[in-house]
């Protein structure tokens, strides 16, 4: 599904370069679990927001599925991650002014989904995963765990193939992660790609293959 | 999707009431005030006169030796008639009082006779029956044309008043034809007559009807179709040399066409392209306003955009969520701009003094409040899709991450409009302040004579039935009559009342001191005073003797000189001394110098003639007493009605109206400039206040650092307002460089004051200073406030 070839990131200060991903080779594969892991700095993030798409500014070569990314125009990749990707983020970033279902819903409504199909869509996501009760509610009305399980909705909703999550329970706390990464396994179990970034073993053992990073290069993979 | 754009936008503005009041007002204060004052510009100086080919109309003056305008005299108008073949058609005109009678009660309402090709020259329609013309009407036809305000309300607004006869100052008269409101030239007119002579009948008897030497009446002109506007003002000019080089009396003078817009204008057009400026301004630091609002507000949604952009939006579908957001905003901020723009106009109209020129063609101009909407909403798209222009794939990432929360870098530009603001905002503070400076010290002239309790009354009489004995004996029983009742005992009789209340001057001679060339020759002001008028207005006698009531008609012609007339006598002793005013008056006494024509025009040469002596049917009454305006109408009233029951009494002002209505215009610009100086100041404050609050919200994190590293509140509170205090220092400099360019323009505005008055720009620059430091004291407190702890955490 996804393939690496030496990627790399850089920043330059005035004449020096500072490295943050070191030729990273890596593979994975349709239903895979991968957890990347490593210490703070080691480029974790940054490569999930490489897979994500939402940067642009690197080298080296990325397949999804046989689509050559690093090739792509801006408007191509915008594209195929809408086709494809699902994004989870460690503080939620729910959007403060819509209420859960306007959020849930705009994922689709940035896809040109009928308005008649999204409300059937966004109906069986609330359903899923037990909000209905909450749909009129504002993110700011929400505990923590609840707000992660409606950006994780909302990243499922438009029924992608991956989903990026970037320390999904960095700001939870225990139960909550739990809940989530139980979440998580279904999702896998369902046949959903999932790539996430974390600095717990626990969460990691929800996978099934962990990429270690350290100083941007890939230390360890298995 | 565009309705939820619309709702997402509208509940994000009510989410952020703050935001939202702030620039929904800037947007109101800067479209609405802009269109109401361009409205009022428009009307009175750009837009054209409402007659036909009004470009060809123009105003002819006679221009003396010594470059004053003058008006026409008879002579002088069949000369330039005769030989003007520039012309389609010219006309002599001169405002009269009239009493109309022959219905109901009389009413006096203000005429103009004119000549026959008067509406020839305006040529446009009037709104009912016909106008006269030279073509059809001879001089002395009994007709009359009637405002459409006459019409309306003496009338009940009867199209049957055509045709209808009434009495105009005794004599039938038909109503011809009803003229709209814009035909009413002169301002204020209601009535236009026929001259029984091809020229206006003189006021002063029949000689003048003939004569070079009385001018008294005005002259219009429209230039042929097949003739350029500067050929008739050549031919003009050459009419009048000619004139001048024929007749001694004319020496050095010529006649002069200006185009009667301009002339309408001449004395506003420099005061109403200042505020024309002004409200330039406050539309310049209202869109600086709304686009520091709008920049502030998108670097704070960066985190949102990002997080949008992550969920699938592409730039396209960004822009248009902004774009109706903008959009809403700008819409409703329009909305509320125009009710702004209708309710200023509204008000200014209303306040705005009654001399102000073509204040009937002032409606909202709804092209320039298009401009303004239009200015005022591209502004807003502008800054409001700034943040998704900048939103470019590499920050993504960053974004995310930090929310943007750190931002100070953007606030570049934001420093830039708040310096921005701050200057202009100066500028208008400045002209302000000058403005409001010089018009303190023009209230505080003193004109020479005590203004308090002191009541005039209008008695001007109807030439029709007066003639010059007529005239005498009325003023002369009207005074009896006053002096005999308590209320009105310390009155006299006068011609004319101070501050726009007539015109006479004449040529001062002094019999038996050498003939100076025509330029260098003196002339005087004149005025026509019954005994009693030195003690009752307040005038001092300084040597001499007072007019008495034994200087009758018929006794050796004496006059009164004003101190300034006393240096035409060679340093001679006046007292004694005869001056030529046609017959030869001798000097009685010597008065001290009053102000005439307005408070900041200094005393003039002045000579007072006993009203038994020299008579005009224009005299009023003055009265002091403390018992108001009110029971001195009823008082001279009654007097009038025992010698005259069929003829009203003119306007009762008390003279402190008079001069506040004589000191209107500046007023009122001055009220202009400093309403917009105040708003400007606001919107400054408004603009350093969010610039330092939007950056205190960005800096919260590193506050906290500080404070945890020991910075004490007091040092925090003292950084940030010294933060707003540089870029307001920066403007104010800016400014006060600024102003004194600016300034220039309306030096000639201002009376007794200095463009560059040190006191003004200092004071000024501290004011602003001061409400920027204020503008920062709610957020260095806020600042002041951070829990170190929260910060951190946050971060």
């Amino acid at each position: 599904m996804i393939k690496l070839n030496s990627i790399e990131k850089s920043y330059r200060h005035g004449l020096s370069q500072t490295f943050v991903l070191r030729r990273v080779n890596a593979e994975i594969k349709q239903g895979d679990f991968v957890s990347i892991m490593g210490p703070s700095g080691a480029g974790k993030s940054t490569l999930l927001h490489i897979l994500g798409m939402h940067d642009s500014a690197w080298t080296g070569e990325y397949w999804l599925y046989d689509d050559p990314i690093h090739q792509l125009s801006a408007k191509d990749r915008m594209r195929l991650q809408k086709q494809h990707i699902g994004f989870v983020f460690q503080s939620y970033h729910l959007l403060d002014n819509l209420t859960v279902y306007e959020n849930i819903d705009l994922p689709l409504s940035y896809r040109d989904v009928k308005k008649a199909e999204r409300e059937g869509m966004v109906a069986d996501i609330l359903d899923r995963f037990n909000i209905v009760g909450k749909k009129d509610l504002f993110p700011n009305q929400l505990s923590g765990g609840q707000q992660q399980l409606v950006a994780i909705a909302r990243a499922v909703v438009a029924k992608p193939s991956l989903i990026l999550a970037d320390e999904p329970t960095g700001n939870l706390h225990s139960d909550q992660g739990k809940e989530i990464m139980e979440l998580f396994r279904r999702l896998n179990e369902n046949g959903t790609t999932i790539v996430q970034v974390t600095h717990s073993k626990e969460n990691a053992s929800y996978g099934k293959r962990v990429i270690n990073l350290k100083d941007g290069w890939i230390v360890d993979e298995n | 999707m565009l309705v939820q754009d619309i709702r997402y936008a509208l509940r994000s503005f009510l989410r952020a009431p703050g935001f939202t009041l702030v620039a929904l007002l800037t947007l109101a204060l800067g479209i609405g005030g802009t269109t109401a004052i361009f409205s009022i510009v428009d009307g009175v100086l750009l837009r054209p006169l409402p007659y036909s080919d009004p470009g060809r109309i123009l105003r002819i003056n006679r221009v003396g030796a010594n470059g004053g305008l003058d008006s026409f005299s008879a002579a002088d108008y069949r000369d330039l008639k005769k030989d003007a073949t520039s012309f389609s058609a010219i006309a002599g005109y001169r405002s009269d009082i009239v009493d109309m009678t022959g219905r109901s009660e009389p009413v006096r309402i203000i005429g103009v006779q004119t000549t026959a090709a008067f509406f020839d020259v305006f040529d446009a329609a009037p709104l009912l029956g016909r106008t006269y013309h030279e073509a059809t009407d001879k001089p002395g036809a009994a007709v009359a044309v009637i405002s459409e305000t006459v019409w309306k309300q003496q009338f009940g607004s009867n199209p049957a008043v055509i045709g209808t006869h009434v009495l105009l100052n005794g004599a039938p008269t038909e109503i011809i034809g009803v003229v709209p409101e814009f035909l009413r030239h002169p301002q204020k007119s209601d009535v236009w007559m026929l001259s029984p002579f091809d020229v206006p009948t003189s006021p002063f008897g029949v000689d003048g009807n003939d004569s070079r030497d009385i001018h008294y009446f005005s002259v219009m002109a429209r230039v042929a179709r097949d003739r350029q506007l500067v050929e008739g003002q050549q031919q003009l000019k050459s009419i009048g040399d000619q004139v001048a080089r024929d007749h001694q009396g004319n020496a050095g003078s010529t006649f002069k066409g200006e185009p009667l817009a301009s002339s309408m204008v001449a004395d506003v057009r420099t005061a109403m392209l200042v505020l024309l400026g002004a409200v330039g301004f406050v539309l310049l630091i209202a869109c600086a306003n709304v686009a520091g609002l709008l920049i502030a507000r998108g670097a704070g949604r960066r985190r949102e955009l990002a997080v949008r952009t992550a969920l699938g939006a592409g730039r396209g579908r960004l822009l248009r969520q902004l774009l109706t957001e903008s959009v809403v905003l700008a819409l409703a901020g329009g909305a509320l701009g125009m009710l702004v723009a209708v309710w200023t106009q509204y008000l200014l109209v209303s306040l705005a003094p009654e001399n102000l020129p073509r204040l009937a063609d002032i409606t909202l101009d709804w092209r320039i409040a298009s401009f303004a909407f239009a200015a005022t909403i591209t502004v807003g798209i502008l800054f409001g899709l700034t943040p998704a222009l900048q939103s470019s794939r590499p920050e993504l990432n960053a974004d995310l991450k930090d929310g943007g929360r750190t931002g100070t870098s953007r606030t570049g530009m934001r420093n830039v409009m708040v310096v921005g603001q701050v200057a202009l905002a100066l500028v208008l503070l400045i002209g302000a302040g000058l403005m409001l400076t010089s018009f303190s010290r023009l209230r505080s002239v003193d004109p020479g004579f005590r203004t308090t309790e002191l009541v005039t009354v209008e008695l001007m009489l109807p030439l029709a039935r007066f003639d010059d004995t007529a005239q005498r004996n009325f003023y002369m029983s009207v005074h009896e009559r006053l002096k005999a009742n308590p209320v009105t005992a310390n009155s006299a009789m006068l011609f004319p009342f101070p501050f726009g209340g007539g015109n006479a001057q004449a040529g001062l001679s002094v019999i038996g001191q050498p003939e100076k060339p025509a330029e260098r020759r003196a002339s005087a002001d004149l005025y026509s005073i019954s005994p009693g008028y030195l003690q009752t207005v307040g005038v001092r006698l300084i040597r001499g003797r007072d007019i008495s009531d034994s200087d009758g008609p018929k006794s050796t012609p004496v006059v009164l000189i004003s101190e300034s007339a006393v240096k035409e006598f060679g340093g001679k002793d006046p007292i004694g001394e005869k001056i030529d005013m046609g017959d030869a008056f001798t000097v009685i006494g010597i008065v001290s110098d009053a102000r005439r024509r307005s408070l900041d025009t200094p005393p003039r040469a002045a000579v007072y003639l006993p009203y038994t002596q020299f008579v005009l049917p224009y005299m009023g009454a003055v009265v002091r007493t403390d018992r108001g305006a009110g029971a001195v109408a009823s008082a001279v009233k009654t007097a009038v009605a025992q010698i005259d029951p069929d003829l009203p009494i003119g306007d009762v002002k008390t003279m402190e109206q008079i001069i506040e209505e004589s000191t209107g215009e500046p007023r009122f610009r001055s009220f202009l400039i400093a309403s917009f100086a105040v708003l400007a100041l606001l919107l400054a404050a408004v603009g350093v206040y969010g610039l330092i609050s939007f950056t205190v919200t960005q800096r919260v994190p590193e506050i906290g650092v500080r404070l945890a590293l020991g910075a004490s509140p007091r040092q925090v509170f003292t950084q940030v307002i010294g933060q707003g205090l540089r870029l307001a220092v920066i403007g104010v400099v800016l400014g006060l460089f600024a102003a004194a360019g600016a300034t220039t323009l309306v030096k000639g505005l201002l009376f007794n004051t200095s463009a560059t008055d040190p006191v003004v720009y200092g004071s000024l620059a501290a004011l602003l200073l001061a409400m920027a430091a204020l503008a920062c004291y709610v957020p260095a407190r806020r600042a002041m406030r951070v829990d170190p702890m929260t910060a951190l955490r946050s971060e």
